[in-house]
């Protein structure tokens, strides 16, 4: 069939398309070993050991079954993934290489979710030492996804409450591989049992190029990695996190009260400037539960208070709530015992800023995890709190001077930085609304003052950068 | 979001619970069907048996069937999710003439009307139709003798053509008939694989785990792909110049005596033409053409040679050429060279694209009559004419147009009518402007599919809307030569018909149904029609009945009444299918590809697959867990020529080529792409590869050149950095 081929070009000897030699190696970067008989323990775990997961790096050939079939086992929605896979590379054409990091929950043997988790809706498994979390209990509050530095816990808008890799333990305790495990064509993963004693005194395994440092937690999955270097694919793009208005308005007017409450201990007439302050807490206390996904059920936050920096928070506002209401009633009955609960209030406040500024020093959030942190958050209250009080307007000045040093000492610092998170959320914050509110803190007056707090707390949510496991090149990632 | 929702009382606990399913165990138990419904997966050519779950007429679940000698209960991305496919908000509902919903009475009297006008104004061969691999094969079988004999045009092909044309004529013009000789098995039993132009870890990643873990795994590539990066040597030649390392092989084995030259002797011809033209193949020739080393040819060479049983796989680096077909038979030499063909673990083996790919190669009736009879031979077309009952006049003589000389001459306004079925030419054809005149210029277009709209569907005068896998049912054949059953699990969406049912229907009005069909309303008729239809042929289904296929997950051909279930392999007598039972060697000469790079277009632009997405996305698009995987196409880019241009990470550039141009292609930065070459995926519509690619054809299979093509790259949009 002698058909019209396109004239052939030019001959030459490619000039233009230059090749590499040959690869130095001989031996293959992955392992093409029989895919293992069994992939899940023969025993459920004796005292001192629990289950992990085994990853391993160097049979996975990137085929994404895994993620899918985690969705399918568990009837996600597509942007919820418990498994996911991220990529890695190394080499230089043609010995390049890419690698995957295929992820569910590490069970970690010291669970940063479960730490901060103010309803004690996490626990270790005692007799598989797995991380379950129940969804009953859970209130939405989100905390542990700022926790947990693998971003394993992840928020169900639907539910309004957090789900997660659970090792598919139904499967599990009826002899069946997880999903991830058993869809895995080549075997890469695998289920085992670890002495959590031993792996706590020597868990070097958990690390490996785009994994968290494990000693935070103490990762339990093991992962096999190749002996050539390898870096993210991922680290060109930064994405911003959610702003989480909610706690934008809570946390800058909670501030606004405490300061202007302590702003009218010093007042001849302090009683329209704690009135004003009580409505604005109300203010505040409203828009707290907005940010839960389960509002109702707000009044559990309280319970772990022995270990939760949020239910902390919680505890020291409400009580800060209560001493305000008497601290206001008193004054209007013109009782003696309105300084005293004016007093309590402000110390309250006071406490109850430091622990809400507490809940965001967390290892996974390196750019909170500061305490520039602690620091802007009791400013806030002393800039706003004169303001708004109508008095004593120097004191918010210099505060707002300290403020402002405090926001660029805090850029230094994130931008000099080696960690990655530090730079990368340095570059997320260099920008027209950085410059615009150290500008709107040198303005003197009450609005332009509030403007830059809400900026500046607005700024703080969306630029911190989250410790995380490497992901796709072009993953999609979503807020937590 | 109601209002206990919005305050917390419900969190959707009962949709997010777990229960145990009877055959599958706990899973989500939403998840959990009122019953599985077995079937083979109806993307790739790898054949993987599967397990539908339907509730309440609803595919909710997919799983991999254990007991399947394919896969072994394991899936790929694309598996594992099919089910969402069927629910796809952009399936095809009502038959659709002109802009409006029309009934099937009308749209199938219209498609019959028109072409029958066409054909009566400007003769038969006016109409074109251009079929698919991804119907059953009783729907192929059908379509054939309805093109053929009914509307007596051999202008009829498929998107075969854009795939495994060059494997289909290199194995007829080397063994004198279509084929893959192997089986999969031979992947767990060779001692060398070698793997030309073929990404299996990307594109049939069930294969992967049939590697011979202890083989040594060679693969010839000038991209790392995923599959070379599992390699013990990978090869990173020059684009196009694997004719040149297959002639270098050749030229090896033979000067040292690594060839079997008693098998030689006894089987093939053209032994002292390949000798005396091979020669000047030395491996320093080689070594310039390929850019490989010396030391590398002569250590593949000799793993090849020395081997027990060595395996050659290939796809699309191969195919995908003007010299693919040719490309075929250099491959096809190494193997006859050393005997190395008809033995557990060795053969040359095209990995097919389609599911049933294979199926209309052998019962289509469009690169050869049905049962691989040939149309210039007058004994086939007698035979088949005497069991069809019909008059052998009725049956061509010679192959008509292949699909891109449809489309040429459509656009030459030779062909009139075009009927297009289950394919996406819009997107899939190499420089989509010769698609684009086509279909301007002919007078009535028909598109069947199963998805509308689509590129395609929007420029039909008529869409047939059609049902897919899992909503019907038939077999699939797959590489290994397997057939298998695929069976309904759900009715079709809306008012969308079997491909099946629709040519019936047509059969019907155009008043050949008695004539060619008579008494065959589902499609198990045709498939008993076509098993006598093969008998005796290489390709002989006659044994096969859908209970036995049922109960060994699929049986590979040949298998003639009476045979044994097993692996089956082609010439393992060493007795080929030309008129002498030899086998023909033939002397290739390494050609430069046609679209060569120069200083305004200095790139070698390649094209290909990723994991989670098929073809054109028509199915794979509507899944939403694979386009959240894979959400839009890339470039990707070596970073010395990135600094050279001042690219970025995440920058947006536009290629360029002498044909056309994409716009706007997110760069990927890696060091799995050679200096001066490029590679995109070509399955996204949105930044269509196919506009750039070439138009050029392979002059013996017409399959299409697209794998290298000369581009430049322009710089549009700067990323800072920060995701938007």
């Amino acid at each position: 069939m002698a058909l019209p081929l396109h004239a052939r070009a030019l001959e030459g000897d490619g000039i233009f398309c230059r090749v590499g030699g040959d690869p130095g190696t001989f031996t293959p970067a992955r392992k093409r070993t029989a895919p293992p008989e069994r992939r899940i323990p023969e025993r459920a775990p004796a005292a001192g050991e629990q289950y992990r997961f085994h990853f391993d790096m160097t049979r996975c050939i990137g085929c994404h079954c895994c993620e899918v079939a985690c969705n399918e086992q568990n009837n996600n929605p597509p942007h919820l993934q418990w498994r996911k896979v991220g990529e890695l590379e190394g080499g230089i054409y043609p010995d390049a290489q890419r690698f995957f990091l295929s992820m569910g929950c590490n069970h970690c043997v010291e669970p940063s979710c479960l730490k901060g988790c103010p309803v004690d809706a996490y626990r270790k498994d005692p007799v598989s030492g797995l991380v379950l979390h129940n969804a009953d209990a859970c209130i939405g509050c989100q905390y542990c996804t700022w926790n947990c530095q693998y971003g394993v816990p992840q928020y169900n808008n639907d539910r309004g409450v957090v789900g997660k890799c659970d090792m598919c333990h139904g499967r599990l305790s009826a002899g069946l591989d997880p999903a991830c495990v058993n869809a895995c064509p080549s075997g890469a993963i695998q289920v085992e049992l670890v002495n959590i004693a031993e792996w706590s005194a020597n868990f070097g395994e958990a690390n490996a190029p785009g994994m968290p440092p494990a000693h935070v937690s103490i990762s339990t999955t093991r992962i096999t990695q190749p002996e050539m270097p390898l870096m993210r694919t991922d680290e060109p793009r930064v994405g911003r996190e959610h702003p989480h208005t909610p706690l934008i308005v809570m946390t800058v007017l909670m501030q606004l009260a405490v300061g202007m409450i302590a702003t009218s201990l010093l007042m001849a007439e302090p009683k329209w400037t704690a009135t004003v302050a009580f409505g604005v807490m109300q203010i505040a206390l409203a828009a707290s539960t907005l940010h839960l996904g389960r509002p109702i059920h707000a009044i559990r936050a309280l319970r772990m208070w022995k270990r939760s920096w949020l239910s902390r928070e919680v505890l020291l506002f409400t009580l800060f709530a209560g001493a305000t209401s008497a601290y206001v009633g008193t004054l209007w009955l013109g009782s003696p015992l309105a300084t005293p609960a004016g007093i309590a209030a402000a110390v309250l406040g006071v406490a109850g800023t430091v622990a809400s500024s507490c809940i965001y020093l967390v290892p996974a959030r390196p750019a909170w995890n500061m305490v520039h942190t602690t620091v802007s958050f009791l400013l806030t209250a002393a800039v706003l709190g004169p303001w708004f009080s109508g008095q004593f307007y120097p004191v918010a000045l210099a505060a707002a001077a300290a403020q402002l040093a405090n926001e660029l000492v805090k850029y230094a610092r994130l931008s000099r930085s080696n960690e990655i998170e530090h730079n990368s959320s340095a570059r997320l914050l260099a920008g027209p609304l950085f410059v615009l509110r150290l500008v709107l803190l040198l303005i003197p007056t009450p609005l332009t003052a509030l403007a830059a707090e809400f900026l500046g707390r607005y700024l703080f949510f969306v630029t911190v950068v989250p410790r995380n496991v490497a992901s796709t090149y072009f993953s999609v990632k979503e807020a937590a | 979001m109601n209002l206990k929702r919005l305050l917390g009382i419900d969190n959707l606990s009962a949709q997010y619970a777990y229960s145990a399913d009877p055959e599958f165990g706990y899973m989500a138990s939403g998840k959990i069907p009122d019953h599985w419904v077995r079937t083979t997966c109806g993307y790739c050519s790898v054949g993987c048996g599967m397990r539908i779950g339907v509730k309440d007429g609803v595919a909710i679940a997919v799983r991999g069937d254990e007991n399947h000698p394919v896969n072994k209960g394991r899936l790929c991305p694309k598996g594992l999710s099919e089910h969402y496919m069927l629910r796809a908000k952009d399936r095809a509902l009502h038959p659709i003439l002109r802009g409006k919903r029309v009934g099937w009475d009308q749209a199938i009297d219209t498609l019959v009307t028109q072409f029958t006008r066409i054909q009566e104004t400007y003769g038969k061969q006016a109409l074109g139709i251009v079929s698919t691999g991804q119907l059953v094969t009783e729907e192929f079988y059908t379509l054939g003798k309805l093109a053929q004999v009914g509307f007596g045009t051999s202008n009829y092909c498929g998107n075969t053509t854009l795939c495994m044309a060059s494997a289909v004529a290199g194995y007829k013009r080397t063994f004198g008939s279509d084929g893959p000789p192997g089986a999969y098995e031979d992947l767990e039993k060779a001692d060398v694989i070698f793997l030309i132009g073929a990404n299996i870890a990307e594109n049939h990643p069930l294969l992967v785990p049939r590697l011979n873990p202890k083989a040594t795994l060679i693969v010839a590539d000038p991209r790392v792909s995923k599959t070379a990066m599992m390699a013990d040597i990978h090869l990173p030649l020059k684009p196009r110049s694997d004719i040149a390392l297959l002639n270098g092989i050749a030229h090896i084995l033979i000067e040292t005596g690594m060839y079997d030259a008693a098998y030689v002797e006894a089987h093939t011809e053209g032994f002292e033409d390949l000798r005396r033209f091979v020669a000047k193949y030395t491996p320093e020739f080689v070594a310039s053409l390929t850019g490989l080393s010396v030391e590398r040819i002569v250590q593949v060479a000799s793993l090849y040679g020395r081997a027990e049983s060595a395996f050659i796989g290939w796809t699309m680096g191969v195919n995908h050429s003007t010299q693919g077909a040719e490309t075929v038979n250099a491959i096809n030499n190494l193997a006859l060279l050393t005997g190395k063909i008809g033995k557990p673990g060795s053969s040359p083996f095209s990995i097919t694209g389609q599911c049933n790919a294979m199926g209309t190669r052998e019962a289509g009736g469009t690169s050869s009559l049905p049962g691989y009879r040939k149309f210039e031979s007058a004994e086939d077309r007698a035979d088949l004419a005497r069991l069809w009952n019909i008059d052998v006049e009725e049956l061509p003589t010679k192959r008509g147009l292949a699909y891109p000389d449809i489309i040429e001459a459509a656009a030459e306004g030779k062909i009139k009518a075009l009927w297009i079925i289950a394919t996406n030419p819009m997107v899939s054809y190499p420089n989509v402007a010769m698609v684009e005149k086509a279909f301007a210029n002919v007078e009535f277009l028909v598109v069947q599919d199963g998805f509308h709209p689509t590129p395609t569907t929007e420029r039909a005068h008529l869409v047939l809307p059609a049902a897919i896998w899992g909503e019907k049912d038939g077999t699939y054949t797959n590489s290994e030569r397997r057939c298998s059953r695929a069976n309904k699990a759900v009715e079709p969406p809306g008012e969308a018909r079997t491909d099946f049912d629709i040519f019936i229907g047509v059969a019907k009005r155009l008043g050949c149904y008695d004539r060619l069909f008579r008494n065959w309303t589902v499609p198990r008729h045709a498939f008993e029609e076509w098993r006598f239809v093969s008998k005796g042929r290489l390709c002989d289904y006659s044994g096969m009945t859908y209970e036995l296929l049922d109960e060994h997950g699929g049986l590979q051909w040949p298998f003639p009444e009476g045979a044994k279930p097993g692996v089956k392999r082609l010439y393992e007598d060493g007795k080929f299918e030309h008129p002498n039972g030899k086998a023909k060697l033939y002397a290739i000469e390494c050609q430069p590809f046609p679209d060569q790079p120069n200083e305004e277009f200095p790139f070698v632009f390649n094209t290909g697959r990723t994991v989670e997405h098929w073809h054109t996305r028509t199915k794979t698009g509507n899944v939403p867990i694979l386009e959240r995987l894979s959400p839009h196409a890339w470039l990707e880019m070596n970073p010395v020529d990135a600094t050279r241009l001042g690219v970025n990470a995440h920058d947006r550039v536009d290629i360029v080529s002498r044909r056309n141009r994409v716009n706007g292609v997110v760069v990927r930065l890696t060091e799995i792409v050679a200096p001066g070459q490029l590679f995109m995926p070509f399955h996204y519509a949105e930044h269509n590869s196919n506009l750039v690619t070439q138009d050029a054809f392979d002059p013996i299979s017409r399959e299409p050149n697209y794998k290298q093509c000369a581009v430049r790259v322009e710089p549009t949009v700067k990323t800072v950095g920060v995701k938007k």
